[in-house]
């Protein structure tokens, strides 16, 4: 930062060397490099996608018939529970984060994020707080309170064992990890912008990014707070939730759904994001109503804190209230109405191309529709009140959280799948990925929206055979089985593209943004060249210059060529260099919280590994090259 | 009118308030109390500080001296019998001053970019307006019925 | 494309609002702090006056210690913006005095604290013994775990100050602590007047004066 000499620069004597090469397993585990950071999000993400995946079919497996004894009630507790978790935070939000790591850089024109190693600091946090959570499973059960927890059902009196507090401490160190994500893309987005590009100039995915960060950034802290208190009366009597000391488990409640309702949006904003980039790029039209998109994914942000009491309607806070919140809950559908409009008009008139990111795009637009409206349902607290805790819910949650988040994401992946490795996936085995995924999800979870309005409610184990539920709960089976056969298509997709390399080029789509102006994959240091921004979609009108002068008929594609990095001086490259610190640091705060649950010396070991991480870390330099400091 | 639109509008036409990007641009001049927008308590704050345009340590003294008074007025509030019905309103008033004072002299944010100030000043009234809700929720439990 | 551009990450080059990335990361930070400790808070004054046994606020806090410690504290956002103030001037001496006084400020908020939580023990109000006591003690000794961060912080800085690693080129590292250092510092000032003066003064009978305190 300063040009002035520093003397005697303090290093903190090493244990290992700072690692140098760019191979092997040494450089994976200290690379601070945002597109290696992504990858290593999704690909993790994507494990426990299987893993909660399997849990959800074994969910299915047993409900598929009535009284059937696949699960045991307790084992069935804990898979609702781990499968609910597992999809919402080690699967939705790190997905999301991967697409942050890779594509927010990218689309800004940076070289990598502001803080290269608070971003490596993020991942291995987040990495081994899905690790901890999921010992749970071999330490005496796995959580079992739902992905909410409310107590008392996850107070010790009625819930010893460790589980839930296993689960209290891993969302813990998630947020943590998200937090310190959210901090880094909020400063990056507003700080490394490439020159010109105005915030209103900025790409549709990144507006969602930052509103998701902004989001993040001030929900997780909440849902920290709400962990601590069970976990301190779990673990030290205290009294928050105990209603024999005049405790009020209504207040968990209160806090878990503050925090509740403003996650559901850190879900769904970057799936906007992603369909706001692919159906622009295949219609071969700018995206219809930036502003209002934009605008509209802001004031989603700021009424999402204002509406979590709909997830209470029905524990007696009284007319008042639930009238007020019935009032914001609709109200928030308006601006999520406004951005279904503009996706719907800007395919209108373009010439669409139908493959699968498309697809996927499209199938997003329908299903969360289809979703939105049945939230509005809901919104009305007297319906609610016939509604809530059945299947009518878990319906309206998968058709936003599935049909709209892993849609979206799925189409995401598709899109920008050439980017991240250079070839591309087959479109064959792709659309035969979306029409199973979607018949499957659609006989999954269409059934439980009259599934629950007949009174099914949502966790229970099993039922009766003369509730008259058998039909519709095998059909959600059978399309549970066809998702999980989608999936094997997707990942047989993967394996047999990777054999053919059909080479994508830095451009494949013809797409609009600075992400694919430059080779893919793209070099370490991403742009040879910073980018100087005149428009929105930059990219597009350097290509089609003639757009701007409000011509559209003939125009001809200008020669202009990806930017080629192939013969760049490395030598005068100065990257952040590696550094294993934040796996350091994210190994001793995992020890420590594993050590909250069982003894002290664990919590000390972990807090000296932290500060020991923490020290290297503030004392090393960022290059060694140029000594540059952060 | 003028108030909304400098709130909304970035130099005339843009509603968002992070200025345009400019290449290399260093660090504004805004380390010190008297630049940016503060023209009018300038002339005061020139007597105060050692008038090099650079606030004197004194200029910190004061506003320190100021927090110490309120915290003293508190203490003896609190101590005295028949003021301690409007205990409640004056410590929240007290205590909002200081906070101001501090946020606004100590962490400079009164001097510095305004971006801080749109950031912090966001989600201050985002998590006060959403605190009192909560607040007033659980004072007012069941309400209506 | 060329081949001889010089390929540089750093603050310097790309920087599209001419702010530091670091102080834009702890204001940002400090927004959402602001809403952990909000929350907390809100849990405290939602459970005020819920206790169903004693001991209750006001048997057992002491506004004149407490007001003591909060003075002290108050003060150490005194010291810092001046130990920052010097240290831009280049003026290291002073800058490592004021510093250093911070940090001795800080130990005493937290030796003030620590006698409190074991003058309260010793008193009967636990963490686990009613409401206010799990409300109480969580808020005060999480913010006493920023503030013994903060120390620890200001040392690391201290010692760099010392070995002359800060200096007025690098003094953003300080303004930054300071900026911690001084949050810490307001949130104490919303506890002192909602946790102690207003809590102190719930459920008194009428015609004592509880501040004495302290039996
Ligand atoms: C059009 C906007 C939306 C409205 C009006 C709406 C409304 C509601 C309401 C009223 C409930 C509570 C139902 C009950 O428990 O009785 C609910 C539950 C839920 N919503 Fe939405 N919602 C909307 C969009 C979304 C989105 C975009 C997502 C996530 C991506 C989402 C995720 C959820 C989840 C996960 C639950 C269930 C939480 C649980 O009980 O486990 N919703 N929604
Ligand atoms: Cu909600």
């Amino acid at each position: 930062m300063s040009s002035i000499a520093k003397p005697k620069q303090f290093q903190l004597p090493r244990i290992f060397p700072r690692p140098k090469s760019h191979k092997g397993l040494w450089y994976w585990l200290a690379t601070v490099d945002h597109k290696k950071i992504g990858t290593m999000y999704g690909l993790v993400a994507f494990f426990w996608f299987l893993v909660g995946g399997i849990e959800a079919l074994l969910i299915r497996l047993q409900l598929g018939q009535a009284e059937s004894s696949i699960l045991s009630p307790e084992v069935y507790n804990q898979m609702f529970t781990m499968h609910g978790t597992t999809m919402v935070f080690l699967v939705v939000m790190p997905l999301s984060a991967a697409f942050f790591n890779w594509i927010v850089p990218l689309q800004i024109g940076a070289r990598d994020v502001a803080f290269p190693r608070l971003n490596a600091l993020s991942l291995w946090v987040f990495i081994f707080g899905t690790i901890l959570m999921n010992i749970s499973w071999f330490v005496g059960g796995a959580p079992n309170g739902g992905w909410f927890g409310y107590p008392p059902n996850s107070s010790l009196g009625f819930n010893p064992g460790n589980g839930i507090t296993y689960w209290v401490m891993g969302l813990n160190i998630l947020g943590v990890a998200s937090i310190a994500a959210g901090l880094n893309f909020i400063v990056t987005i507003i700080n490394m912008r490439a020159p010109g590009m105005h915030m209103m100039k900025m790409p549709v995915f990144t507006w969602m990014t930052l509103i998701t960060s902004v989001l993040i950034v001030l929900a997780l802290p909440i849902l920290a707070v709400a962990g601590i208190q069970l976990t301190a009366d779990r673990i030290y009597g205290t009294n928050f939730f105990n209603s024999e000391a005049g405790g009020d488990p209504i207040f968990w409640q209160h806090i878990f759904w503050l925090f509740g309702h403003p996650e559901v949006y850190i879900l769904i904003l970057p799936a906007m994001g992603i369909v706001s980039e692919v159906l622009p790029t295949f219609s071969r039209k700018p995206l219809f109503g930036y502003t209002a998109i934009v605008f509209a994914g802001i004031v989603i942000g700021f009424m999402g804190w204002f509406v979590w009491s709909h997830h209470m309607f029905t524990v007696g806070l009284g007319p008042a209230a639930n009238t007020a919140f019935t009032i914001t809950t609709m109200l928030i559908a308006i601006p999520t109405g406004v951005k279904i409009f503009n996706w719907i008009s800007t395919l209108w008139g373009g010439s669409i191309k139908l493959n699968t990111s498309m697809l996927f795009s499209i199938g997003f637009i329908a299903m969360f529709t289809i979703g939105g409206l049945s939230g509005v349902t809901h919104a009305a607290s007297p319906s609610d009140a016939q509604q809530q805790d059945t299947y009518y819910i878990v319906a309206h949650f998968h058709y936003v959280l599935f049909g709209g988040s892993i849609f979206a994401i799925f189409s995401g992946i598709y899109y920008w799948w050439p980017k991240f490795t250079g070839w591309l996936l087959d479109e064959k085995l792709g659309k035969i990925n979306f029409v199973l995924m979607f018949i499957g999800f659609n006989l999954q979870f269409g059934p439980m929206h009259w599934l629950g309005l007949n009174g099914m409610p949502r966790r229970i184990y099993t039922y009766t055979e003369d509730m008259g539920w058998e039909d519709s709960n095998l059909a959600a089976t059978l399309g549970g089985l066809i998702i999980a056969i989608s999936v094997l298509v997707f990942l047989g997709n993967i394996i047999l593209s990777k054999r053919k390399k059909q080479n994508s080029g830095g451009d494949p789509w013809d797409a609009r943004t600075l992400e694919w102006s430059i080779a893919s994959p793209p070099p370490h240091y991403n742009f040879v060249q910073i980018p100087k921004v005149k428009h929105i979609d930059d990219w597009w009108y350097r290509k089609y210059p003639e757009l701007l002068e409000g011509n559209n008929q003939n125009i001809k594609k200008q020669k202009i060529e990806v930017e080629d990095s192939s013969n760049v001086d490395e030598s005068k490259i100065h990257m952040p260099d590696l550094s294993y610190y934040p796996l350091i640091i994210g190994v001793g705060l995992t020890i420590a919280a594993l050590g909250v649950m069982y003894t002290y010396a664990l919590v000390t070991i972990g807090l000296i590994m932290v500060f020991w991480g923490s020290i290297g870390w503030s004392t090393e330099p960022v290059n060694e090259d140029s000594k540059e400091h952060h | 009118m003028s108030l909304l639109k400098d709130l909304f509008f970035y130099q005339g036409n843009k509603w968002w308030k992070i200025p345009e990007t400019t290449e290399l641009s260093k660090n504004p001049k805004n380390e010190h109390p008297f630049g940016g927008f503060m023209e009018k308590s300038k002339n005061i704050l020139l007597i105060l500080s050692s008038g090099k345009g650079h606030a004197g340590p004194i200029y910190y003294w004061i506003i320190a001296a100021i927090l110490g008074i309120i915290t003293m007025i508190e203490v003896w509030w609190f101590g005295i019998k028949e003021l301690r019905y409007m205990l409640v309103p004056a410590m929240l008033i007290f205590s909002i001053l200081k906070f101001a004072l501090v946020v606004a002299f100590f962490m400079h944010l009164r001097f510095d970019h305004k971006m801080f100030s749109t950031i912090f000043i966001t989600c201050m009234v985002v998590g006060i307006l959403f605190f009192s809700v909560f607040l007033l929720l659980s004072a007012f439990h069941g309400l209506g019925t | 494309m060329s081949t001889n551009v010089t390929i540089h990450h750093g603050e310097e080059i790309n920087n599209s609002t001419g702010v530091s990335h670091k102080k834009l990361l702890m204001w940002t930070f400090l927004g959402s702090d602001v809403m952990f400790f909000g929350t907390f808070i809100a849990t405290f004054m939602a459970y005020r006056n819920k206790s169903l046994n004693g001991p209750y606020p006001e048997d057992t806090l002491n506004i004149p210690i407490t007001s003591v410690s909060t003075f002290v504290l108050l003060m150490s956002s005194l010291g810092i913006v001046l130990a920052l103030h010097y240290l831009k001037e280049a003026k290291m001496g002073l800058a490592k005095f004021w510093l250093l006084l911070v940090i001795i400020m800080g130990i005493i908020f937290i030796g003030f604290q620590i006698y409190e939580f074991s003058h309260f023990a010793h008193m009967g109000m636990t963490p686990q013994v009613n409401l206010f006591g799990s409300t109480f003690f969580t808020l005060t000794s999480l913010h006493g775990a920023h503030v013994s961060l903060g120390i620890l912080w200001l040392i690391f800085l201290l010692i760099n100050e010392h070995r002359g690693n800060l200096n007025s080129g690098n003094a953003i590292d300080l303004e930054i602590a300071g900026l911690y250092w001084h949050f810490v510092d307001i949130v104490w000032i919303v506890i002192f007047a909602l946790l102690y003066l207003i809590t102190a003064n719930d459920g008194v009978p009428p015609g004592s004066i509880p501040w004495i305190g302290g039996h």
